[in-house]
């Protein structure tokens, strides 16, 4: 039977079975056509579910194929980390500020770091503001170029993740020469950055900048045309803009909706001022907001993401000599007061609410990470979709557990 | 044009041309990975420059280090003098079982006893055999690569302000101590080394 939907396309369906609810002319909980009556069932998905990526579980209340009810259970990685934040001085906090949310680990780390100058009204040495913008961008692509490889693989693709891992080992070997790890960089300090850039880095880091470039034609080509994944995310899981303004839904998948928001041009910190004054930095959104949109703009992002770099490499060649860090007293307090700090992270807004006492730990540091909006969002694009598209809704939200649980 | 299937053959024309390249995947352990100096790896310690300050082990948000330590009397060397003190080392373990490679014990140090190593092949089939006893920590500093040269952006490392500054004056001590001619009173004492200078 077909049955014309509301954007003028035919949906043909096959196969109407008891769970049929939903479809055209079925009602929820109708039952068979012979009267019987069916029951809801409830699934449970996850907490290890290899498609959820972490330790996210999901309390799916279906009637037959159809998604009535979606209940995501979170804390299974609850650390306590804003409590843990209250008993460690500020270089200890930046630890652990790498560590919620594992695939933005820099752009973490900064929040924090920009939160305790900003209270001490610090003035950063201009070379770790050009540095610290571009290893925030890099750190961007590397988020998104996980996020480009493993969704496809949520769907069924697994050679795109080859690809994707491939310029993320390219970028990784920069990153990890010059701050000595791959994931939890630890390189932010307050005042600046932990230590000067290794001679001959700022080359290599253009040369992986420039290759990651030249090779992401392949990633698109691999997946992007691909008709059975434009058959299972087109049109799925669209995400409104209502919606998005109700749960506070920020970042890529804001910006799919059309929400033209980015926090680098709208609230600028480092460099980002510039950047966009001299038109680097561009803010790309699409209008569809359904799972093929948001899959783009990751790859729209990685795009702009590189030029940042390229311009920040030129700004480091020509900036001249100077410090990387400012020297710090040897116990660190951050005035009486409060200020809040956020930043757009590749996931969304990241912010840190700081309250400090005068102590050398702060008396309150609230977290608001980009997942917990992001996810907290999924219910109610759920509802209505059918079990093989939750997948693809869940993996187009973009989220890290750590994140989320905090 | 759009034809069915363009996009997937699209797809598998990248993955038929990447076939005829070489491989990017290397095979460890066949193939070692070079790593930077700078990897956070293995942390190794030189015995003799700690004082046992307990500084790192302060430092340490996530307390796996364990320092024992107990101090010396060394006798009076003159007659009538102060018997000095000095802090022996009995046990300094690192448990990487907890350690969170954030690299702030190797910041903390004020006498460079500990220093990063790319060495990463220490894995243990009992959780217990990862807490590094002193002698073992003192092992991996022959792994330990020098630092790495600075970008030409960088600011001059303060030690070599420090050096080029001690040797300008052991130059200038030395040319007051062979001419004659300009020695002055003032010129003497300015030039005197200090204790503690190197």
């Amino acid at each position: 039977m077909t049955d014309v939907a509301a954007d003028g396309r035919e949906h043909v369906v096959v196969g109407i079975g008891d769970g049929a609810a939903g479809f055209g002319g079925h009602e929820r909980g109708g039952g068979t056509p012979g009267g019987l009556a069916t029951q809801d069932m409830v699934l449970n998905i996850g907490p290890q579910h290899p498609a959820t990526h972490g330790v996210l579980r999901l309390k799916l209340t279906l009637d037959g194929e159809r998604i009535v009810d979606c209940d995501p259970v979170v804390g299974y990685m609850h650390r306590g980390v804003e409590k843990l934040f209250e008993v460690r001085d500020y270089r200890q906090i930046i630890v652990l500020a790498n560590r919620h949310d594992w695939l933005s680990a820099f752009s973490s780390e900064l929040g924090v770091v920009l939160a305790v100058e900003r209270m001490l009204g610090m003035e950063v040495p201009t070379r770790a503001v050009w540095l610290r913008t571009m290893l925030a961008e890099l750190n961007r692509v590397l988020n998104h170029l996980m996020f480009l490889g493993s969704y496809p693989i949520e769907l069924g693709a697994i050679t795109p993740m080859f690809y994707a891992f491939r310029e993320r080992e390219t970028l990784q070997a920069v990153m990890e020469e010059i701050s000595g790890g791959r994931m939890h960089y630890m390189f932010n300090r307050v005042g600046g950055l932990k230590e000067d850039i290794p001679a001959g880095w700022v080359d290599r880091a253009d040369d992986a900048a420039r290759a990651v470039r030249s090779r992401m034609p392949q990633i698109e080509d691999l997946i992007f045309g691909n008709e059975i994944f434009q058959a299972r995310t087109r049109g799925v899981g669209v995400l409104s803009r209502e919606l998005i303004d109700a749960y506070g839904v920020s970042g890529p998948i804001a910006r799919a909706s059309g929400v033209d928001f980015d926090l680098r041009r709208d609230d600028p910190y480092l460099a980002y001022q510039e950047l966009v004054d001299d038109g680097v930095m561009q803010v790309i959104t699409q209008e569809e907001g359904d799972c093929y949109a948001r899959f783009g703009m990751l790859l729209d992002q990685v795009q702009v993401s590189l030029d940042i770099v390229e311009a920040c490499v030129d700004r480091l060649r020509s900036l001249d000599r100077g410090p990387i860090n400012v020297r710090l007293p040897k116990i660190l307090k951050a005035p009486e007061g409060a200020t809040y700090a956020w930043t757009e992270n590749p996931l969304g807004i990241n912010g840190y609410y700081l309250v400090s006492r005068g102590e050398k730990t702060p008396w309150r540091m609230k977290l608001r990470s980009a997942s917990f909006n992001n996810i907290a969002v999924l219910p109610e694009v759920l509802t209505g979709c059918v079990v093989a598209d939750m997948v693809a809704v869940l993996g187009s939200m973009f989220f890290v557990v750590g994140d989320i649980d905090k | 044009m759009n034809w069915p299937g363009k996009g997937l053959a699209k797809g598998l024309a990248v993955t038929f041309r990447q076939m005829t390249r070489r491989s990017v995947t290397a095979h460890y352990p066949d193939a070692l990975p070079e790593l930077p100096p700078r990897t956070r790896g293995v942390i190794a310690l030189i015995e003799e420059n700690c004082t046992s300050c307990m500084l790192c082990a302060r430092e340490c948000p996530a307390w796996c280090i364990y320092i024992d330590s107990h101090k010396d009397v060394i006798p009076a060397t003159t007659e009538g003098g102060k018997d000095k003190t000095r802090n022996v080392l009995d046990r300094f373990a690192i448990d990487f079982s907890l350690c969170m490679y954030c690299s702030i014990c190797v910041e903390a140090c004020p006498f460079d006893a500990l220093h990063w190593s790319p060495e990463f092949e220490y894995a243990e089939l009992d959780i217990r055999e990862l807490t590094h006893e002193k002698d073992r920590l003192r092992d991996w500093m022959w792994t330990v690569p020098a630092p790495v040269a600075l970008d030409p952006g960088a600011e001059e490392a303060k030690e070599i302000g420090v050096a080029e500054k001690a040797a300008e004056r052991a130059a200038a001590a030395q040319r007051v101590v062979e001419p004659v001619e300009t020695t002055t009173g003032d010129l003497d004492k300015l030039d005197q080394p200090k204790e503690g200078d190197t």
